[in-house]
């Protein structure tokens, strides 16, 4: 209360961004994104197999940070929460990225990039082939190729979701669905941000009350896109594989790769003299008790889908657990153990870290780093054996690391390039003071 | 003609509203009283960082009670599951590498062991269950959970006197100043 700021502390028309200052980091971006565009385009043309893993792995990566991020503007909003209204104007403005990842996610639709990750789809549209030329329906088609393959029932069975050619009928086809997908995250992303930005216009409650009622409604399409996004694009990569668990997995580490993508990007701010008023160390305080949360939330919800599978022991579903628990990858799931769960929650557990700015930059950093490493250990071991190079496909990390510099380094180009468009704060909100002001 | 002992339990301090009762405890805590507390109908952000209270010893306590837990649920499924009773079920072996079978209890007992020393804990430190407290003789002090906004300083502070910290306490804005009285 000694620290009380009221209107008079605050510019009128918020602060707003000049990327001139923040000129280091956007050349950063710049670089690493041209350096990686030009090594995926290479990627793509020399070794398109091993690359489709590698560009899946990094289009997944910043799609679950523009979940993550229209997750917490949904819940913000949905609350009814006073404390965020300093931060929202920036997860509105990351979330607007959607767009930028549509149109880099692309080369996914291809059907000779599909044919290196999605078996099934191979079979699909083999099923397809036969279908034409004996005016069978594809499913038929597929069931009398199940009758040599075994294996293939499961496709049979899967098909009324698992399809390319159903594109109008629910629950549509893959294609169909991925465009659904981003249309769904980019028209939360883009109607919040319009409210936020009107209310600026006309400084009218109205428009907070607007988007606590549709936030509200889009939560529910939200969560199915969360889901099924992971279920169409990494559950599928192996067709007989399944679990229930997965959508809230992936779900449960993009909330916590965002809020620390968050912290971050408020501390860089801050640290260029910008948000000095707003931004307090009770919101860093916050914000680290979210992540900390969400650390614990995803050691939940991760072990209880090894935990169930390791227990039921059920062939089609231990294979999952299989190839990364064994060579190489048994490293990798061991570190992920303690470097996604047992760290980061020692380190988040005190409050002094969680309001040390540069604590918390440090810890984000590793959060950020250990969210890769949990997003390549759920794609790419299923490489290796797809396309029969053994487990570890040799040199393709090479692929990997180009595939993620190009679309981190893109997508952070063009979103600080852009930051400057409008306030970092929503300067007109009616809950800005309360929230400038909070204490936990 | 009365023949009850009373005990100083010490002063009474009304105030008007939050702000005032904020200030005030400052000043409490400025002055370096150690034996007093305020009450109010609900919760003050920011009070404790007023009143200068240090940091609680809950959480020590409540990291080693679910400590206790852990290890309490780890022996008691090793000692049954892998020294007295090893029984092969689904094809698990009965070492220690059935650890993941196990997690379930231990997170369970890590979270009862947490919670019951929060709360007997906290009961301990606060120093509740108690029957009366010499607060409530006080005719004026049952307002403190309605509109009453109190400070009360205590008699066993080795900075309490009669007279001086009636004086402060009027000094800092107190109204109704009371010198409550307990009866044993």
């Amino acid at each position: 209360m000694s620290h009380h700021v009221t209107f008079k502390d605050l510019p009128e028309g918020g602060e707003k961004f000049d990327p001139a200052k923040g000129s280091k980091l956007i050349g950063a971006f710049a670089v690493i994104g041209g350096l990686g565009l030009v090594g995926s385009i290479y990627g793509f043309v020399a070794h398109a197999d091993v690359f489709s893993y590698s560009w899946l792995f990094a289009i997944f990566f910043a799609f679950t940070v523009m979940v993550g991020s229209c997750f917490w503007i949904l819940l913000h909003n949905a609350s009814n929460s006073s404390w965020g209204v300093v931060i929202r104007r920036l997860f509105e403005n990351l979330a607007n990225m959607v767009p930028v990842l549509a149109i880099l996610a692309l080369p996914l639709l291809l059907p000779s990039v599909q044919s290196h990750l999605y078996e099934w789809m191979n079979h699909h549209r083999e099923a397809a082939h036969h279908a034409q030329e004996a005016g069978i329906s594809v499913k038929e088609a597929l069931h009398h190729m199940a009758e040599e393959n075994q294996h293939l029932h499961v496709l049979v069975e899967k098909f009324g979701y698992l399809n390319i050619t159903k594109h109008f009928v629910p629950p549509f086809s893959w294609q169909t669905r991925f465009l659904l997908y981003f249309f769904v995250l980019w028209y939360i992303a883009r109607h919040m941000r319009g409210l936020s930005l009107r209310q600026e216009q006309d400084g009218d409650i109205r428009h907070t009350i607007a988007a606590r009622n549709s936030s509200c409604r889009w939560l529910f399409p939200f969560a199915l896109t969360a889901t099924f996004a992971s279920v169409d694009w990494l559950m599928s990569l192996d067709y007989t594989w399944f679990s229930t668990m997965w959508g809230v997995y992936i779900f449960a580490g993009s909330a916590w790769a965002s809020m620390a993508i968050m912290i971050m990007l408020v501390a860089w701010l801050r640290s260029l003299g910008y948000l000095q008023k707003v931004v307090s160390e009770e919101h860093y305080h916050l914000m680290g008790k979210l992540l900390f949360a969400f650390t614990v939330f995803w050691a939940y919800i991760a072990f209880s889908q090894y935990f169930l599978i390791w227990y039921a022991n059920i062939t089609e579903e231990t294979r999952f657990y299989l190839i990364r628990n064994t060579a190489g990858w048994r490293w990798v799931s061991i570190f992920i153990v303690v470097g996604h769960f047992i760290g980061p929650f020692i380190l988040l557990l005190s409050q002094p870290r969680k309001k040390n700015p540069v604590v918390m930059v440090t810890v984000c950093l590793w959060i950020i780093f250990m969210h890769v490493v949990d997003m390549y250990w759920n794609v790419i071991p299923e490489r290796g054996p797809s396309l029969g190079l053994g487990v570890l496909a040799p040199g393709a990390i090479w692929g990997d690391i180009f595939a993620l510099m190009a679309v981190v380094g893109t997508m952070g180009f063009l979103f600080l390039r852009k930051l400057g468009g409008n306030s970092l704060y929503p300067w007109r909100d009616p809950r800005l003071l309360e929230s400038v002001n909070v204490v936990n | 003609m009365s023949t009850t002992l009373k005990r100083v339990h010490g002063y009474l301090a009304e105030f008007d509203s939050v702000k005032e009762l904020y200030h005030a405890a400052e000043k409490v805590n400025e002055a370096g009283y150690n034996r007093w507390d305020v009450h109010s109908p609900f919760p003050i952000h920011g009070m404790d960082h007023a009143m200068g209270v240090k940091r609680s010893k809950l959480p020590w306590l409540v990291f080693f009670g679910g400590a206790a837990g852990t290890t309490t649920a780890f022996l008691l499924q090793y000692i049954t599951q892998v020294k007295l009773y090893p029984t092969i079920v689904q094809a698990k072996p009965a070492t220690i590498f059935s650890l993941p079978a196990w997690f379930p209890v231990m997170f369970e007992l890590t979270i009862l062991f947490s919670a019951f020393t929060t709360l007997f804990g906290l009961l301990a430190l606060i120093g509740l269950p108690r029957l009366n407290h010499p607060l409530f003789a006080s005719k004026r002090f049952p307002k403190f959970s309605d509109d009453g906004f109190f400070v009360c300083i205590e008699a066993r502070d080795p900075k309490f006197s009669q007279v001086g910290t009636k004086s402060f306490l009027e000094e800092i804005g107190g109204k109704n100043i009371e010198l409550v009285e307990d009866e044993i």
